[in-house]
């Protein structure tokens, strides 16, 4: 059999070797990712029923781009400067620090125009509101982003600060280090329904074990998911401590490249333990820290298990997020053609992340 | 280095690290607890970490009764389905893109990099009608031919090819070994450690995805058991008994935690890898 096939495979020219390992991935890829993008898209742009086109596929409109007016616009909507004064103000100032920061070199020119993209996002959207008579088509959309944001913009930080830290304590190779690191990064590989499991239990006020404990110190136990104060933190409390583990990682990577003969001369500045983090550790680590951080605002924008496993957006939308919200108006109200149109929604914001993801990679390669 | 400072580092450290752990093993020591005693009290002995009064019945229940062993099944079938699936499409055209010369490669390798923006949630609702025309939901192939579509594996097995030096191929080429051979024969043997790296970044996202499962399996037959889990504990403390809930809980984190322990190394690159895309 094999002596059969030998001479027709090797009568094959490089450029048909290149077709016949190619295709299988290539046909995939072309049926199951491109294919659903645009259509995707397609069906953004029709008034599409899951239900009704189900039993009749002829059952959809096209209404061109109604759906995205739907869903991020409303009736007499207007723009200004001041309609959101502090969060406005406060955002031009973080626009402002990060370019003047960026320009001294303090943080990447990435991370600069990163902060300043944000901040000016903010500037804008936050100046949007209904005039007299007018409101938003779809109350819940915008509130749901905020929410996405909220706890990106939380969890983030969170994540990259522990991480950071506990990275630079564990720095070391040594047994009982390596044990640590390994402590530390088990949560990570436990999944989404594992971790919202323990968590739901950890946050219950009748057998859980947070209350347990504020029992024994005799206070009062927090109802932590269906309080709208406190379920956004347990959410990102649950987040922060499922997914510390990589960004740990990520920064003992890159703080293995940190030469060791900058830590010898910095300590005969005096430059140890803490003054060695801030003046050496920190500045080499500023294009890794600037990939973490955009890789964790990918991997956080898009929320769901947690949420919807945990607090099922409640209570009155607090933890409502944009992933679930989308799930929700697909797969509850069948409203496809919405759905879809928030899923593009979502691309643009991901994809804009996911090519400044690309384009830091290649400023670290080159 | 070994001085008072390191050794009061490690006990400072401590600290957190056993407070990381506390919900894992809370975990563990509530799926060995009686469910009968879990239903007054969850803090019998140390706060409920140490589990006196100590049961297997929970996981005995577990494997005598209940979908849990059937989703654990789906899920290795799943996992290792989509393992094989991805490792065999992208070190093809891994190597294909590395090391072939033909026209458009440039274009190709650029058309497939346009995807690793495409997040899984941008494509979910599409991805559910095509297979629901096709009357291909409840499947094991509705669950694992959309991740293979991920190009990342792809990119990971291109950047190993571009590493080999190109003595061994073109002694080949020499011989007259034809290009499929040489993929076969002398490419794969030496890729096993991306191969690895990559085998495990696809078993872990299998084994844990949620969206998608959630999404194309509606019957319980289908349910992985990342998805079967999520069924059940809704409802935990009325029909299963929270102890049957954590037992398949630690069922469900066995093989990940497992492969962790022991491929520490392999998972911590898989999933620096995978980042975003993992």
């Amino acid at each position: 059999m094999q002596h059969a096939q030998k001479p027709t495979m090797k009568r094959l020219t490089q450029r048909q070797a290149a077709a016949v390992l190619l295709a299988p991935f290539l046909v995939i890829y072309a049926v199951f990712l491109i294919y659903p993008f645009f259509r995707g898209i397609w069906i953004s742009l029709h008034d599409w029923n899951l239900l009704a086109v189900a039993f009749n596929p002829d059952a959809k409109e096209f209404i061109g781009l109604k759906n995205y007016n739907r869903v991020m616009w409303g009736k007499n909507i207007t723009w200004s400067l001041f309609h959101n004064p502090l969060w406005q103000t406060g955002a031009s100032c973080c626009a402002a620090l990060a370019i003047w920061a960026g320009a001294t070199h303090r943080i990447t020119k990435t991370m600069a125009a990163l902060i300043a993209i944000v901040a000016a996002g903010v500037v804008v959207a936050m100046g949007f509101y209904p005039e007299e008579g007018g409101r938003w088509y779809d109350r819940r959309f915008w509130p749901t982003v905020g929410n996405t944001i909220l706890f990106v913009g939380i969890t983030v930080p969170a994540v990259t600060g522990i991480a950071l830290v506990l990275a630079a304590a564990l720095n070391r190779e040594t047994r009982a280090m390596a044990v640590l690191r390994t402590l530390f990064f088990l949560s990570n590989v436990l999944s989404v329904t594992v971790v919202t499991l323990i968590w739901q239990i950890m946050f219950s006020p009748r057998q859980g074990l947070i209350a347990n404990v504020t029992d024994l110190l005799g206070g009062s136990p927090i109802i932590w998911l269906t309080d709208t104060q406190f379920a956004m933190a347990a959410i990102v409390i649950t987040t922060v401590w499922w997914s510390i583990g990589i960004a740990m990682m990520l920064f003992l990577a890159g703080m293995q490249d940190i030469s060791t003969d900058l830590y010898e001369a910095g300590a005969l500045d005096n430059a140890t333990g803490l003054k060695a983090f801030w003046y050496i550790t920190l500045p080499n680590l500023k294009r890794t820290i600037t990939l973490v951080v955009v890789l964790q605002i990918i991997l956080h924008f898009q929320v769901f298990g947690q949420v919807h496993l945990m607090t099922n957006g409640g209570p009155n939308d607090t933890t409502q997020v944009l992933v679930r919200y989308i799930y929700q108006t697909a797969f509850r109200d069948s409203e496809l053609g919405r759905a879809a149109a928030m899923a593009v929604f979502l691309f643009v914001i991901m994809g804009g992340f996911s090519a400044l993801q690309f384009l830091l990679g290649r400023e670290e390669a080159a | 280095m070994m001085n008072r400072g390191y050794y009061a580092l490690i006990m400072v450290l401590a600290v957190p690290a056993f407070v990381w752990m506390v919900p894992t093993v809370w975990m563990l020591s509530l799926s060995f607890q009686p469910n009968d005693v879990l239903a007054r009290t969850t803090s019998t002995t140390a706060l409920g970490l140490i589990p006196i009064p100590f049961t297997l019945d929970n996981f005995t229940a577990l494997f005598a009764f209940g979908s849990t062993p059937m989703w654990f099944l789906n899920s290795i079938i799943v996992a290792l389905g989509m393992t094989f699936g991805v490792l065999a499409v992208s070190s093809t055209a891994g190597y294909a893109l590395a090391r072939l010369h033909f026209p458009f490669k440039k274009t190709v390798i650029a058309v497939c990099l346009l995807g690793l923006m495409i997040p899984e949630q941008a494509v979910f609702i599409p991805l559910y009608t095509m297979f629901a025309d096709l009357g291909w939901h409840n499947s094991y192939h509705a669950l694992i031919l959309p991740r293979m579509a991920v190009p990342v594996g792809v990119f990971l097995m291109m950047q190993f090819f571009k590493g080999i030096s190109d003595d061994i191929e073109e002694a080949a080429r020499l011989e007259g070994v034809g290009w499929l051979q040489i993929y076969w024969y002398v490419m794969l043997p030496l890729a096993r450690p991306a191969m690895m790296t990559l085998a495990i970044l696809t078993f872990l996202y299998a084994w844990n995805d949620y969206l998608w499962p959630l999404v194309s399996a509606q019957k319980p037959e289908y349910f992985t058991i990342t998805l079967g889990l999520a069924s059940i504990q809704s409802n935990f403390a009325q029909s299963e008994g929270l102890g049957r809930v954590m037992a398949s809980g630690v069922i469900a984190s066995l093989p990940v935690v497992g492969l962790f322990l022991i491929f520490q190394r392999y998972v911590v690159r898989a999933m620096s890898v995978g980042g975003s895309k993992g």
